[in-house]
């Protein structure tokens, strides 16, 4: 195999890490709290959300792939990933919120800024008290959309570098479940880095921890496009039987 | 004297009422079942020719293993769930697993000596996913990266990480009876296996922690659970080898997953009857007598 290859394949793992490191970062996740309703964001972890959305995004780019008889465009199935994370996220927040208003009546707001920073509105008054806040209230909705994009794009981006023929050239189910292995890797990292719940990108946390989050994302996900590139190299998986 | 005896038992019964269960782990500390674990895994990931029920014991072992580790990582609490880290073991399983086998199916990756295969190529994925779970865990524990300030985080990812690989590579050989990359891609990676395979190893690592955390959590009685999900893989796992390879490799294998599915079950629910302050049946499960 050409050695441009193998870096080629290698800076996309990178890549595709720290875009899935940085969309946990952006997800609104609740964790337990928020099944009670006293925390924003989804009622579970940053992993099993992320994990989720990521494995629609590889449905909808192995779907988009499979157009092409050889070659598919990276950049389009990457999209088409984006696009099936970010639909996986709505429904998800959307439904959540259905279910936190009309079920539970309780009205969606912020519980660490004072104003929405998107629609201006202020948070304080509907939180609570000895709450974190409640729901997915707009700004968070839209960081986790954003962060449906991030991460559908990099996963999808690691799946279509992996299947392509003209680079890693796996079996379609070898490169989706190799990269819902480094996916996963990325965002436990991510969680452990986020430690509990967090909002989206207004959150203060975001600010403190991304830096240290894409970095160990870097190393992790170098670490696992050197351990794939071993597996490219040895030639056994290339041209996998579909 | 007899008196002063059994007043010396009494109070040590005492002490320690936990003890006294025959299927105990008190022998197999944490150090004891990783080395154990760890060397039965290898040999039954470098030998793919043994029957498949041989290899369903090692699954069982590995996943005693895994649970371990995974109760020796979550108990301190991380700030995200203990399905996380079960989920995270398989995610480096895999990576280590298609790895490995990818190394194995080279022409020096396999010694064949005397028409048996030694797969000593896989364990290339186990070394180099024990070096990826090291260095995950430094970054997590590291007081310049993330600073979870957790004991003993790092071994406990490095373990997950060769727990999961020798997880993936032992039920891969169970259901393709050899690492040969042409058998191994279509029945096992491209008719979704792998996708079984991932989710019953998880569950026999996260399981038995999720369901038992908490304040009078033993981890003798968390790791009778992880046993008997292997019990339920390997029957899972001896119908799909039924269908991939042999009857005479498969219900062997549902046997034995079967009895060690109910011995164990039966044992788990004795020790909760046991150290349980009371218990009232719902009437839902037969409480066994308790």
């Amino acid at each position: 195999m050409e050695p441009i290859t193998l870096l080629l394949v290698l800076v996309c793992i990178i890549i595709g890490g720290l875009l899935s490191s940085l969309a946990v970062h952006l997800m609104p996740v609740g964790g337990a709290p928020a099944a009670m309703a006293t925390a924003t964001g989804i009622a579970t972890g940053c992993v099993m959300l992320m994990t989720g959305a990521s494995v629609t995004g590889l449905f909808t780019a192995s779907t988009v792939a499979s157009f092409w008889a050889t070659n598919p465009n990276v950049i389009l199935v990457a999209l088409s990933g984006a696009v099936g994370s970010m639909l996986m996220m709505g429904f998800t927040m959307f439904v959540g919120n259905l279910i936190y208003i009309f079920g539970a009546g309780i009205v969606p707001c912020s519980g660490r800024v004072a104003v929405d920073p998107i629609t201006k509105e202020s948070q304080t008054e509907y939180k609570t008290p000895r709450t974190d806040g409640h729901g997915v209230p707009t700004v968070s909705f839209v960081s986790g959309i954003l962060g449906g994009f991030s991460g559908g794009f990099g996963g999808a981006l690691i799946y279509v570098m992996l299947v392509s023929d003209s680079y890693a050239h796996f079996s379609v189910a070898t490169a989706g479940i190799v990269a819902m292995g480094i996916f996963i890797a990325n965002a436990i990292i991510a969680a452990y880095n986020i430690g509990g719940t967090i909002e989206g990108f207004h959150d203060p946390k975001f600010k403190a921890r991304i830096r240290t989050g894409l970095t160990c994302s870097l190393i992790v996900s170098a670490l696992c496009g050197v351990i794939v590139v071993i597996a490219m190299l040895t030639g056994t998986l290339v041209g996998g039987v579909m | 004297m007899g008196e002063e005896e059994a007043k010396q038992e009494e109070k040590e019964e005492k002490a320690k009422p936990k003890e006294e269960f025959k299927l105990s782990f008190d022998y197999f500390n944490e150090s004891r079942l990783g080395i154990f674990a760890l060397t039965i895994g290898v040999l039954m990931a470098i030998f793919p020719g043994l029957p498949a029920f041989i290899k369903g014991v090692g699954i069982m072992i590995v996943f005693a293993w895994g649970a371990d580790s995974v109760r020796k990582t979550a108990r301190y609490g991380l700030g995200t769930g203990v399905p996380s880290i079960g989920v995270l073991a398989m995610g480096f399983g895999i990576i280590g697993g298609i790895t490995g086998i990818a190394v194995a199916s080279l022409s020096f990756g396999t010694l064949v000596v005397g028409g048996v295969e030694i797969a000593f190529g896989v364990l290339a994925g186990v070394v180099l996913l024990a070096l990826l779970g090291f260095v995950s865990g430094n970054l997590a524990n590291g007081d310049k990266f993330i600073n979870m300030k957790i004991p003993g985080l790092e071994r406990g990812m490095m373990e997950l990480g060769m727990a999961g690989t020798l997880a993936v590579l032992i039920e891969t050989s169970i259901v393709a009876g050899t690492y040969d990359i042409t058998r191994v891609l279509p029945s096992v990676i491209d008719n979704g296996v792998i996708a079984v395979i991932f989710i019953i190893s998880a569950f026999g690592m996260l399981q038995p922690l999720n369901t038992c955390l908490g304040a009078d959590e033993r981890r003798g009685r968390t790791l009778l659970m992880s046993i008997e999900i292997g019990g339920i893989a390997g029957i899972i796992l001896g119908i799909v080898t039924t269908l991939t390879l042999s009857a005479f490799e498969g219900v062997p294998l549902i046997v034995l997953g079967a009895v060690v599915w109910v011995v164990f079950y039966r044992a788990y629910m004795k020790a909760c009857m046991e150290e349980a302050y009371a218990v009232k049946g719902t009437g839902l499960i037969k409480t066994l007598g308790g």
